[in-house]
């Protein structure tokens, strides 16, 4: 039912919009579908947590990975709908959009945060593909929203590229279906069934299936090589979409490859996907850390910033075991951490009018409050001590020493490189004499609010996890 | 229907993608495209012919609208409206093209791509000749400097991997095949909607302008 709830807020959301031209009533309403989707993602993990799993329909089903991405997606997408409101509004009173700009942007919204929870908790393999590719669709226009030469060639690279890497990932999806044709399959086949046929799985057609599988939602999650639209799109979309790449999109493309995963580590045995998992994720970290160094744009060193963590992800998961518990708790505490990031990111964009990073300087006198959250994010994101994602780094790292010590050491390596690659920036950025023309301001509370209960909440489940997302992330951990 | 009929629908499609990688015209690789679909969509109706299942009667005129009709339409209305008659250059020259193309042919038919090609033992040839048209479809994406030139890979790319599920028996059902058309639906438009801000914007289909994310 919740689910339900959901997806009617969403769609029922963007078809008014369609049809009214009240500007707060459009936001009002965006911010009231954002709600229901953040009480039912809570309502359901809580489910979850007790009883396994979530299957309101057939079609839809949720278990603990889709419950954590859910709640991370109904957390994400409240937030950066509130600072939504009120960017857009500046943006308006500089005259950089107009009304239909912004009613535009609102149905766009609405209808990819409606694709991001239909694809987290689609019982199908297919099912899902079609939601993330929804995600591609309804995105490509809010990353070409200012319809500058610069988005537009972002936007047309997010789409052609996102749409290569999944049409291979749907070829590889398929693939998976040749377990269910002896079987008579031509009916609904839930991943719970594939899992259960996963023994009839001819052991070379699962290993280029997941190569299909890992290439296409890899282009999604950002894995280096199939990284190269990511940058762009981040840096010119806006600051609130942004966040809603990194943060929700990203967990949903890689929970489709873990669920994918297990069903071929059935067929072949766990060596295979973990190999190429822990080698996609270094090779990540290694080639975000080294681009980072020499960032010139902020968004984009955040954007790289995403590779490295989905790297950290990936090799993670590569590990098993304890290396999934840590990359799961990595997953969540990366996903707040860069909400925080990009929406103080867009505070600053507001305020010099820049995405440069030579642009920006004396940003902590200039922008006070946006200063310390930016700074907090990048202490928190490079793993600094004592905050969690120190915590899970270290944890997948001790996994891997044991198992994987080139690898573990190469990751180690390159994590330090990010940290004083970022460092670096935010040193410019932050403590360098600011310009004398330009304002002192930190003024609009919804600009702030937002990214603060992030920083407070990515800090208070560094020290406390909730008993039932302990719960969740366990069985995530056994299950994967 | 009959196999030699199949060898001979695949046998278009694969000589549709050596057109397309050899047509200097825009019109001519949407006609290309055209067939190409056609083909696709007979095979679809094949495959309500075996399983009279009326759902998949759906699916046959959903493609046939959809792929056959509208996008063609929008292509050409979009040729007509920015004057594109000739395609923006490849990267390779003809001669290293087809060199390319009989190579990757040749990857296709190996043994590496048998665990693949005898998903189905019987279906093996045609399975061959579909999986040598997706690695095609990938280099025409990849060779092409044109936008349009580029959306008509990946709708090609798109044509062949459903031409590979068929003869591989991984059909899903109606349901689901109506879901990833309508996706594909909803994919041209906006494509077709970003070629024409492209022009707009840059004056020209040619995707190596596009030099304003270089920092």
């Amino acid at each position: 039912m919740e689910l339900l709830f959901i997806i009617a807020s969403f769609i029922g959301t963007a078809l008014i919009i369609v049809l009214i031209k009240n500007r707060l009533v459009i936001e009002l309403l965006s911010i009231g579908a954002s709600f229901v989707a953040f009480i039912s993602s809570v309502f359901i993990a809580l489910k979850v947590s007790v009883f396994g799993i979530y299957t309101p329909l057939v079609f839809l089903s949720v278990d603990s990975l889709g419950s954590i991405i859910m709640l991370i997606i109904g957390l994400i997408c409240l937030a950066t709908t509130i600072y939504s409101v009120e960017y857009l509004r500046q943006e308006t009173s500089k005259n950089i959009i107009g009304f239909t700009r912004v009613k535009q942007y609102f149905i766009l919204l609405n209808l990819f945060l409606m694709s991001m929870f239909l694809a987290a908790s689609a019982n199908n393999p297919i099912f899902a593909w079609i939601f993330i590719e929804a995600t591609t669709l309804s995105t490509a226009f809010l990353i070409s929203f200012y319809n500058k030469p610069s988005s537009l060639e972002a936007a047309w690279k997010y789409l052609i590229i996102n749409s290569i890497g999944l049409l291979l990932g749907f070829l590889g999806t398929l693939l998976y279906f040749t377990t269910t044709t002896n079987l008579g399959g031509n009916d609904f086949v839930s991943w719970q069934f594939l899992q259960d046929n996963a023994h009839n799985f001819d052991p070379m057609v699962a290993k280029i299936a997941f190569i299909f599988v890992l290439i296409g939602y890899g282009t999604k999650v950002g894995l280096v090589p199939m990284h190269t639209w990511k940058p762009d799109a981040y840096s010119k979309a806006p600051a609130p979409i942004g966040a809603l790449l990194s943060g929700a999109l990203l967990p949903v493309a890689f929970a489709v490859i873990l669920k994918l995963k297990v069903i071929t580590d059935i067929a072949v045995g766990p060596l295979f996907s973990h190999n190429l998992l822990i080698f996609f994720g270094v090779l990540s970290i290694a080639v975000a850390a080294l681009i980072m160094f020499n960032a010139k744009n902020y968004k984009r060193l955040l954007a790289y910033s995403s590779i490295e963590n989905a790297g950290v992800m990936a090799f993670g998961f590569g590990l098993g075991g304890l290396g999934v518990f840590a990359a799961t708790l990595h997953m969540i505490y990366h996903s707040f951490v860069k909400v925080v990031l990009f929406l103080s990111s867009g505070n600053l964009l507001l305020r010099y009018n820049s995405d440069k990073i030579k642009n920006v300087k004396g940003a902590l006198s200039v922008v006070p409050v946006t200063s310390v959250l930016f700074i907090s994010g990048f202490l928190i994101v490079t793993g600094t001590p004592p905050f969690g994602i120190f915590l899970t780094k270290m944890q997948i790292l001790s996994v891997g020493i044991n198992t994987h010590p080139v690898a573990s050491i190469i990751a180690l390596f390159f994590m330090a490189i990010v940290f004083i690659g970022f460092l670096k920036h935010v040193t410019s950025m932050f403590f360098e004499e600011k310009q004398v023309d330009i304002e002192i301001s930190d003024k609009h509370i919804w600009l702030i609010i937002p990214p603060l209960i992030f920083l407070v909440l990515v800090f208070g489940l560094s020290f406390y996890i909730p008993p039932f997302l302990y719960t969740l992330i366990s069985d995530v951990a056994v299950k994967y | 229907m009959n196999i030699l009929f199949l060898k001979f629908l695949f046998g278009v499609m694969f000589l549709t993608l050596v057109f397309l990688h050899l047509t200097k015209k825009n019109f001519l690789a949407t006609v290309a495209y055209s067939i190409q679909s056609l083909v696709i969509t007979i095979v679809l109706f094949n495959s309500f012919l075996e399983t009279n299942n009326f759902y998949l009667l759906l699916v046959v005129f959903l493609s046939l609208v959809i792929k056959v009709i509208i996008a063609p339409i929008f292509f050409t209305n979009l040729i007509k409206k920015h004057a594109l008659a000739f395609s923006v250059s490849t990267y390779f020259s003809t001669p290293l093209i087809l060199i390319i193309i009989s190579i990757l042919t040749f990857i296709a038919y190996s043994d590496k791509f048998l665990p693949l090609t005898s998903i189905i033992p019987n279906n093996q040839a045609l399975l061959s000749i579909a999986l040598s048209v997706i690695f095609m479809s990938l280099f025409l994406i990849i060779n092409r400097k044109g936008a349009l030139s580029q959306i008509i890979g990946i709708l090609s790319l798109e044509n062949s991997i459903l031409a590979f599920i068929i003869f591989a028996g991984l059909e899903q059902s109606p349901g689901l095949q109506i879901g990833v058309i309508f996706n594909m639906f909803i994919w041209i438009i906006i494509a077709s909607v970003f070629i024409s801000m492209i022009y707009k914007h840059f004056g020209t289909l040619n995707v190596t302008s596009m030099k304003n994310l270089k920092d």
